[in-house]
C-alpha cells in the first residue's frame, strides 16, 4: 500500500476509458491554479487518489498534504480536528493544537465527505475558507491560512443544497472546479487494467511472481457490479495473491460473492419493473448497457465466436461490435458457455 | 426438508464458471437441511478454494433456501 508520503502519480493507474482521460486531463490544467475542487463520487472511486494527484501535479508538492475525513468526527470534534485549540480551551485540552488548516500551511488540504459535515459547522468552514483565516478554539488570535482546499464528497452536494442540508454560499465557494468520478460499473473496459496492475503491486509486496489470470475470473471480473469500486477490486486483487495456492487465479480462489454476484442474471429493461408510485431512481446508461451486452452475449454464442458473423446478425459493423466488446467488458475470448448461463440469454 | 433440485438451482448458477476453469462443484448427498458437496477438478486441492467457495456457496444457500442449514465439503 501506499504510505503517505511517498505518493508518486507515477504509481497509480486512473484507466484508459475515455471519461477517466478526460479526468486526468483535466487534473492536469487544474493542478495549475490554486482554486478549489471539488470531487463527487461513490465510495472507492478514487477521490483521494485524485486529491493526491491534483497536489502532486501542483506548484504546493514539495509542501504539505493533509487529508482529513469530515465523517470520522463528530460534531464537536470536527472543528477543534479542522482548527485546532488552544491550551485550556476544554478539559484535556493540556496543550496548544494547530488544526489541519495549519498543518496544511503553504500546501494542500483535502476534505473528504463534506457532505458529512453538519450545518452548524458548514458557517465557520465558509469564513475560514473565503477570508483564509482560522481561529483555534478557545483562542481569539486570527492565524492566516494559505491552503488549497479540495472537498470530496459521495453525494450531490447540489441536491443537498435544494433540499437544505448543505449551504448555498458554501456550496458555490467550494463548487469551482467540479471533478465527476464515474463508478466502476459504467467503466468496465478499465477492469483489467486496473486488476492487472493490483495483482502485480501485491504480489512484488508479498515477493512472488505475478499469477496468471483465467479467463473465467476475467469474466466474472467483468460482469460483477462492484458496489464498492476500486476500493473493492482492490481488496479483491490482494485477497487472492494472498491466498493463491497454485500460480495461477482460478474461479476456486475468487470470492464466492463475486461469483454470484456475476452470475446474477440482469434484469432485461423491457421487463424491469418500474412502479409508478414509486421515484426509485434508476440508471439509463447501466441499464442500456446491460441490454447491450446480453444482445452481444447472445451473436458471439451462437456465431460461436465469431465476431464478423456477431456483428452481422447484430446489424453493426465488424469495427463497432470490437468497441462495444470492450465497453461493456465482455471478454473476447473463452468461456462463450459460462456467459450464456450467466447473462441467461435465449440460445 | 431442503430438495436437491433448490440446491443444484444454487450450485447452477456458478457451475458454468467453475467449469469453465476446470473444476466443479458436485453434490454428493442432501442430508435433512444440509447439503453434502466435493470440490472437483482444478480446485479441488487448494485450501483456500476451500475457504472461499465453501462459506460463499453456504451463504447463497441460506440466503435462497429458507431452511437451509448447513454445507460440507467432504
Amino acid at each position: 500500500m501506499r504510505a503517505p508520503g511517498s505518493f508518486s502519480p507515477d504509481d497509480i493507474v486512473v484507466g484508459h476509458s475515455a471519461r477517466m482521460r478526460a479526468i486526468f486531463d483535466f487534473v492536469k490544467v487544474v493542478s495549475r491554479s490554486d482554486s478549489s475542487v471539488i470531487i463527487t463520487g461513490e465510495s472507492g472511486t478514487g477521490k483521494e487518489v485524485i486529491a493526491n494527484l491534483l497536489h502532486h501535479s501542483s506548484s504546493r508538492r514539495h509542501q504539505p498534504f493533509v487529508a482529513v475525513s469530515c465523517a470520522l468526527f463528530s460534531e464537536n470534534l470536527i472543528e477543534t480536528e479542522l482548527f485546532g485549540h488552544e491550551r485550556g480551551a476544554f478539559t484535556g485540552a493540556i496543550k496548544d493544537k494547530p488544526g489541519r488548516f495549519e498543518m496544511a500551511q503553504g500546501g494542500t488540504l483535502f476534505l473528504d465527505d463534506i457532505d458529512d459535515v453538519p450545518l452548524s459547522m458548514q458557517v465557520k468552514l465558509l469564513r475560514a475558507i473565503q477570508n483564509r483565516t482560522v481561529e483555534r478554539v478557545g483562542g481569539t488570535r486570527s492565524i492566516s491560512v494559505n491552503v488549497r482546499v479540495i472537498t470530496g464528497s459521495k453525494r450531490d452536494l447540489k441536491k443537498m443544497v435544494a433540499e437544505g442540508n448543505f449551504r448555498e454560499d458554501l456550496f458555490y465557494r467550494l463548487n469551482v472546479l467540479p471533478i465527476v468520478l464515474p463508478p466502476l460499473r459504467e467503466r468496465r473496459e478499465d477492469i483489467p487494467l486496473l486488476s492487472d496492475f493490483f495483482f502485480r503491486r501485491f504480489s512484488r509486496a508479498r515477493g512472488i511472481e505475478t499469477p496468471a489470470i483465467s479467463p473465467a475470473v476475467r469474466y466474472a471480473f467483468s460482469r460483477y457490479r462492484w458496489p464498492g469500486n476500486v476500493r473493492e477490486l482492490e481488496n479483491a486483487c490482494e485477497r487472492i495473491v494472498q491466498t493463491c495456492t497454485c500460480g495461477t487465479v482460478r474461479t476456486g480462489c475468487v470470492a464466492a460473492g463475486v461469483l454470484f454476484g456475476a452470475c446474477d442474471p440482469v434484469p432485461a429493461a423491457s421487463t424491469a419493473e418500474l412502479s409508478a408510485g414509486e421515484a426509485q431512481s434508476i440508471s439509463l446508461d447501466d441499464r442500456l448497457r446491460d441490454v447491450e451486452s446480453n444482445l452481444i452475449t447472445w451473436a458471439l454464442k451462437v456465431s460461436d465466436g465469431n465476431k464478423s458473423k456477431a456483428a452481422e446478425l447484430l446489424s453493426i459493423k465488424r469495427s463497432t461490435l470490437g468497441d462495444r466488446i470492450a465497453r461493456c467488458g465482455l471478454m473476447d475470448t473463452g468461456v462463450a458457455e459460462a456467459a450464456d448461463v450467466a447473462v441467461g440469454v435465449p440460445a | 426438508m431442503v430438495s436437491r433440485d433448490q440446491i443444484e438451482s444454487v450450485l447452477g448458477r456458478v457451475r458454468p464458471m467453475m467449469q469453465a476453469d476446470g473444476g466443479d462443484i458436485e453434490l454428493v448427498d442432501v442430508q435433512g437441511n444440509s447439503a453434502h458437496v466435493r470440490l472437483t477438478g482444478m480446485c479441488a486441492g487448494c485450501p483456500s478454494a476451500h475457504m472461499t467457495l465453501y462459506m460463499g456457496v453456504e451463504m447463497a444457500l441460506r440466503d435462497e433456501i429458507k431452511d437451509f442449514e448447513e454445507l460440507v465439503v467432504v
